[in-house]
């Protein structure tokens, strides 16, 4: 499929209240991040964050309907066809939806480098598992992108995480320490996520 | 609005450019807020004008367009598609494809970059800028708009080999050998591979330096 309408698009509510239409995913994108978000039940349309972690550079498209876009403690209220472009990875951004139409495309990479996928899509494509405590599905949305992306380290923590919840305890060791090997602060992660409160007594489990 | 580290802009506001060789009206987007990461711009046209112009691009370069505003015809491959404003449209790297407004007002946003690769700036709308300027006889303000941009991205070996093109329309044969030189360094294969049918540079082709150089 070469073409779909935003309204075509999946629509998966997350628990911050707005609603994350996939792009990326669905064109199976590789050279850029691409993403669509409309409101979900509390009117968030764009969660609040920093680009602090994977340091992109972001470019926002309001598509459809009104916007209130913040910017650390400024606020904008946006039209469709407006962008919003932060090229400084440590504001706060965040948008509510000013009218029950309203979309906005976020684009993403970070300068300089190619683009890598982040953890994070696997993680909102199995949050409709999650929060029902379907283990063995977040676990299975996970596994399919871990074929792809074998040694991403925040990848192997999330699917860590789904796997301690579910009670698959030797995997969950498994991939912590895996994903420790790969990246050491996933360590000091672990000693406090209380994902891993059911496992974290394991003497094979990763220690900062 | 605007400050050094986040700005705001509306599509419908930027003041579109008549790419001469794309024969479409450019939203030079990224060129505008200075993006790094991936390319992106828009395309603006009335009922019947290009939004987007008949291209393939090569292998690995993903590129998305995304209406917002208006609608559009895409023609891809031998398919011919109506896209109104919130289609998003996704083309395999070496399918041709095109696009043309089907209402007035219509904008169309082209995001792109290379699978695996880092961004880089190629400079074409810059350059696409600069002619726009030239062909409207302000041809200082389209040579200071190459100058900045050379300047900002000294590894674009499109904005050195289109001011040897200029040069040679112009008839400044020296300083065309130069500048092709100069783009020989950054990327031999890309300037061989135009040079080769570029009628811009047909006033150079019997000096010997064009031996000299591509022989």
């Amino acid at each position: 499929v070469t073409l779909a309408h935003l309204d075509e698009l999946d629509a998966i509510e997350l628990p911050d209240g707005f609603t994350w239409r996939p792009v990326r995913r669905r064109f199976g994108i590789q050279a850029f991040g691409v993403n669509a978000y409309t409101p979900g039940a509390s009117g968030q349309v764009v969660e609040e964050h920093t680009e602090e972690a994977y340091r992109h550079e972001e470019l926002y498209v309001v598509l459809r309907g009104r916007v209130r876009f913040t910017v650390d403690d400024a606020e904008h209220e946006l039209r469709a066809g407006q962008v919003v472009f932060l090229r400084d990875p440590t504001l706060r951004r965040s948008a509510v939806a000013l009218t029950d139409d309203a979309a906005v495309l976020a684009v993403g990479g970070r300068p300089g480098l190619a683009h890598e996928v982040s953890a994070w899509e696997t993680l909102f494509a199995a949050a409709p598992a999650i929060q029902a405590e379907d283990w063995d599905e977040a676990i299975r949305i996970h596994e399919a992108t871990l074929a792809e992306r074998p040694d991403d380290a925040q990848l192997l923590f999330n699917l860590a995480c789904m796997e301690a919840r579910g009670g698959r305890r030797g995997d969950a060791i498994r991939h912590l320490r895996r994903a420790v090997e790969l990246d050491p602060d996933c360590a000091t992660a672990a000693a406090t996520d209380t994902d891993f409160d059911t496992i974290r007594d394991d003497a094979a489990f990763p220690r900062a | 609005m605007a400050d050094d580290r986040y700005q705001i802009l509306a599509l419908d506001e930027i003041e579109p450019v008549r790419a001469p060789r794309q024969q479409a009206q450019l939203l030079a987007v990224r060129r505008e807020l200075g993006i790094r990461a991936f390319g992106v711009n828009g395309w603006r046209g009335d009922a019947g004008e290009r939004v987007v112009p008949p291209h393939e691009e090569d292998s690995g370069n993903e590129e998305l367009y995304v209406v917002v505003q208006g609608r559009a015809t895409f023609t891809i491959g031998d398919d011919e598609r109506d896209a109104p404003a919130g289609t998003l449209v996704f083309i395999e790297p070496e399918t041709h494809r095109a696009a043309v407004a089907a209402e007035n007002g219509t904008i169309v946003l082209a995001i792109g970059g290379t699978r695996g690769e880092p961004f880089e700036v190629h400079g074409w709308e810059d350059f696409a800028v600069a002619e726009a300027l030239r062909d409207a006889g302000r041809h200082d303000e389209a040579r200071a708009t190459i100058d900045a941009a050379v300047e900002a991205n000294p590894e674009a070996w499109g904005l050195v080999y289109n001011t040897a093109c200029w040069e040679s329309l112009d008839g400044n044969p020296d300083a065309a050998f130069e500048l092709l030189r100069k783009a020989m360094v950054l990327d031999e294969a890309e300037v061989r591979k135009w040079a080769a049918e570029d009628t811009d540079l047909d006033p150079l082709r019997a000096d010997p330096r064009w031996n000299e150089l591509f022989g």
